[in-house]
């Protein structure tokens, strides 16, 4: 015990001295008078509408402190790494942002860490109720219903964009809903220097939602009940199926070895691609600025996994990962209910349809959502969004997915030279499954 | 307090040492201190909050990295490209400081130009690079090859010239250093006595050089042994195999999987290899000095 303590105390100390610039908490409670309280809210800067964003900021700033009479100091984050070790360096001190808001993957991740205030009824009722939000964007707030942090604040469910212009030349009236299908459309359209898909090959991140979407609407997820299945015969369909576009279906530009999303979107953007899977709403941003402005639409990905022209018994056909924020308030928070005050402000009606309307992301508030309404242009978004599951809430959903992703860096070298090596692929399989069985077994 | 006035009276006030030994303690030992003790720990996202109750483990964070990570691998890809680049460095630096040594219209342009690479942050010659070999990128056009640089056997090499690019101008800057603060007189004595253009360079000036084109090579392999931003930048994570370098490994371990016991246990590991070019370096240093106080 007295070695603890000594250790802690030294924590203590070297953290202290790095940590000065992070909390700016004053004591006292939430109720009466809070002017002079300070919130802080953590939140991953948005590249694509910075000058938005900070007028954002102002406007629920001052909402907030006409409503409570407290303030709220926005901070950011760059990346993803950003905020990991800004969660890391509040939780293992005790001290920093009053609410987060964190991306829907990295959520079972921080409720592992335990340092999020789980939601019981009376917290609920705080931010205006579970029942005023989407029910399909509850899906990852929590193992289970009894037992959630997070509160969706915003979400950016997964599309396809296609020319339009393109398919119509080629005589092809909707994009396919198995990806096989989409696999022999894009063989069609692979020509005159165009390509039928673009593709982030060497993404961090868009190869293993490829891989989870194929595996679960084959009905053999990757990870089910605590069980990894990477190495099983649907995972490397899934594999062989989405290297295979390059390697041997040669429906994608030789140089998305390369790629990373950004790239494949400039890609679909410059005319040199006719689908463009795995994009957000966020994509609009970009591409209404590039040549198939207005040539081009969203539609949902296919949900019929490779190999199969039916949903498979078993399968889920799901349209996208459950993707967008959560906000999460800090347990060692001395402002809880100001904090869920806060949270009930952002996912309000109408902060959730003014956020909708300036970063275009969608709301996740019930009332907000439905206001929305038939948006043609939204249609494929809106539709994708219901149809989203979740990824598996686990503290070893990280490992997995890096280990997914994994399998497809090791695997650029054969991509490149035209093929997917049977033997090698099976080995990675292998060793990402060992990976990620590790991972799930130390979930606790 | 007596303490303090003893050490006075014996004429060494040596309580001056306290700011700059409270520093060390707090900056270097309390954190090395830190590190060993969490290597020893279990420590992962599910117990970080309550770090210090972390489950002790000895030291099984050591026989993983050892036994069933990627760690000896990633000391071996870490340890040839630094040698690799070390080697190269050497003479790119000295031939520059060499060639901009004599006086000659816009030499200073030129010294400052060649040390460009060197003041550039890794993170924009990694970006810059990153996009110089891509599949379809200008490396392979200029070259007439086509590929991949960038994952892959080649992508050792393609860190090996980047570091490279990036890192001979502090041979350079050494070399070029040593060689202004070289006596003149010498160099007439050598012309006086004959020698010619070569033979001034073998015998008189690279003999002069060799302490501080050392020094620029102990802190350039040091350098790249810990070089994180580059690799990071150029090839991502997850890393592909050929260039998969120790400190992107620890990155991976303690950001990515959370495994910070392991993690850290990695980190020591790296520590033990650093430190034996260290205290060649110190070594080096020390003579130095004493040849410098002759």
């Amino acid at each position: 015990m007295d070695r603890r303590k000594l250790v802690a105390l030294a924590g203590a100390i070297v953290l202290g001295t790095a940590l000065t610039a992070c909390g700016s908490d004053d004591s006292g409670g939430a109720a009466g008078d809070n002017s002079g309280v300070t919130l802080t809210m953590l939140m991953g800067v948005n590249n694509i509408y910075p000058e938005q964003q900070r007028q954002w900021f102002d406007e629920v700033s001052a909402k907030f402190k006409q409503e409570t009479g407290a303030t709220v100091r926005f901070e950011t984050f760059a990346s993803a790494n950003d905020e990991l070790t800004k969660i890391q360096t509040s939780v293992v001190s005790g001290q920093g942002p009053d609410v987060y808001a964190l991306g829907t993957t990295f959520t079972p991740t921080a409720y592992a860490t335990g340092a999020f205030v789980e939601l019981k009824k009376e917290d609920w009722d705080k931010v205006g109720g579970r029942d005023r939000f989407l029910p399909a964007t509850l899906g990852i707030s929590g193992p289970d219903k009894d037992h959630e942090v997070g509160v969706p604040f915003a979400s950016r469910p997964f599309v396809m964009a296609y020319n339009k212009e393109m398919l119509a030349a080629a005589g092809i009236d909707k994009p396919a809903d198995s990806w096989d299908g989409l696999r022999d459309q894009a063989k069609q359209l692979t020509k005159d220097g165009a390509y039928g898909l673009a593709i982030g090959y060497a993404d961090g991140f868009d190869p293993w939602k490829f891989i989870w979407a194929m595996t679960i609407q084959a009905g053999a997820p990757v990870v089910k009940d605590g069980k990894a299945a990477l190495d099983g015969p649907d995972t490397k369909r899934a594999y062989e199926s989405y290297l295979g576009w390059l390697a041997t279906d040669k429906v994608v530009d030789p140089a998305a070895v390369g790629w990373k999303n950004a790239q494949a979107i400039a890609a679909f953007g410059a005319g040199k691609a006719a689908f463009l899977p795995m994009v957000s709403a966020s994509s609009k941003v970009t591409l209404d600025k590039s040549t198939v402005a207005g040539k081009y639409a969203y539609a949902v990905m296919p949900t019929i996994p490779p190999g199969a022209t039916s949903l498979p018994g078993g399968g889920v056909a799901a349209t996208s990962i459950l993707s967008g924020d959560n906000v999460v308030v800090a347990k060692y928070s001395k402002h809880k209910d100001l904090s869920l005050a806060l949270v009930k402000l952002l996912t309000g009606e109408e902060m959730q349809t003014s956020y909708y309307k300036t970063f275009g992301e969608l709301p996740t508030n019930q009332a907000a959502a439905t206001a929305l309404g038939a948006d043609p242009a939204l249609a494929a978004i809106v539709e994708s969004a219901g149809k989203s599951v979740n990824t598996p809430f686990t503290g070893g959903w990280g490992q997995v997915q890096l280990a997914l992703t994994n399998v497809v860096v090791q695997s650029i070298p054969d991509l490149s030279a035209g093929r997917v090596d049977d033997a090698k692929l099976s080995g990675l399989l292998g060793q990402a499954q060992t990976t990620a069985q590790e991972a799930l077994d130390k979930a606790k | 307090m007596r303490k303090h006035t003893s050490a006075t009276r014996q004429g060494r006030p040596l309580w001056m040492f306290l700011p700059g030994g409270l520093l060390t303690l707090v900056v270097i030992v309390v954190p090395l201190a830190l590190a060993l003790y969490i290597s020893l720990l279990d420590l992962d996202q599910y117990s970080i909050r309550e770090w210090v109750g972390a489950e002790f483990i000895g030291f099984e964070n050591y026989v993983e990295a050892v036994r069933d990570s990627h760690l000896p691998h990633a000391i071996t890809i870490s340890l040839g490209y630094s040698a690799l680049v070390t080697l190269g460095c050497l003479p790119l630096g000295l031939a520059a400081a060499v060639a901009t040594q004599d006086r000659f219209k816009g030499r200073g342009l030129v010294r400052s130009a060649l040390l460009i690479p060197y003041v550039l942050p890794a993170f924009v010659v990694g970006s810059t690079w990153r996009i110089i070999l891509q599949p379809d990128g200008i490396a392979n056009r200029l070259l007439g090859t086509e590929g991949l640089w960038l994952n892959g056997p080649r992508s050792f090499w393609a860190l090996v010239i980047v570091q490279l690019w990036a890192g001979w101008p502090l041979v350079y800057l050494l070399a070029a250093a040593g060689l202004q603060s070289m006596d003149t007189t010498v160099h007439e004595a050598a012309a006086l006595d004959g020698a010619g253009h070569w033979a001034k360079l073998r015998h008189v000036v690279l003999p002069q050089l060799r302490g501080p084109v050392s020094l620029g090579l102990v802190i350039s392999f040091l350098h790249n042994v810990n070089s994180f931003t580059l690799p990071f930048v150029l090839f991502g994570v997850p890393s592909p195999y050929d260039v998969e370098v120790l400190p992107v490994l620890t990155y991976v371990e303690s950001f990515q999987n959370f495994e910070f016991g392991l993690s850290v246990a990695m980190a020591v590991v790296s520590l033990i290899l650093v430190a034996i070019p260290m205290a060649v370096y110190l070594r080096a240093v020390r003579l130095d000095t004493e040849r410098g106080q002759k």
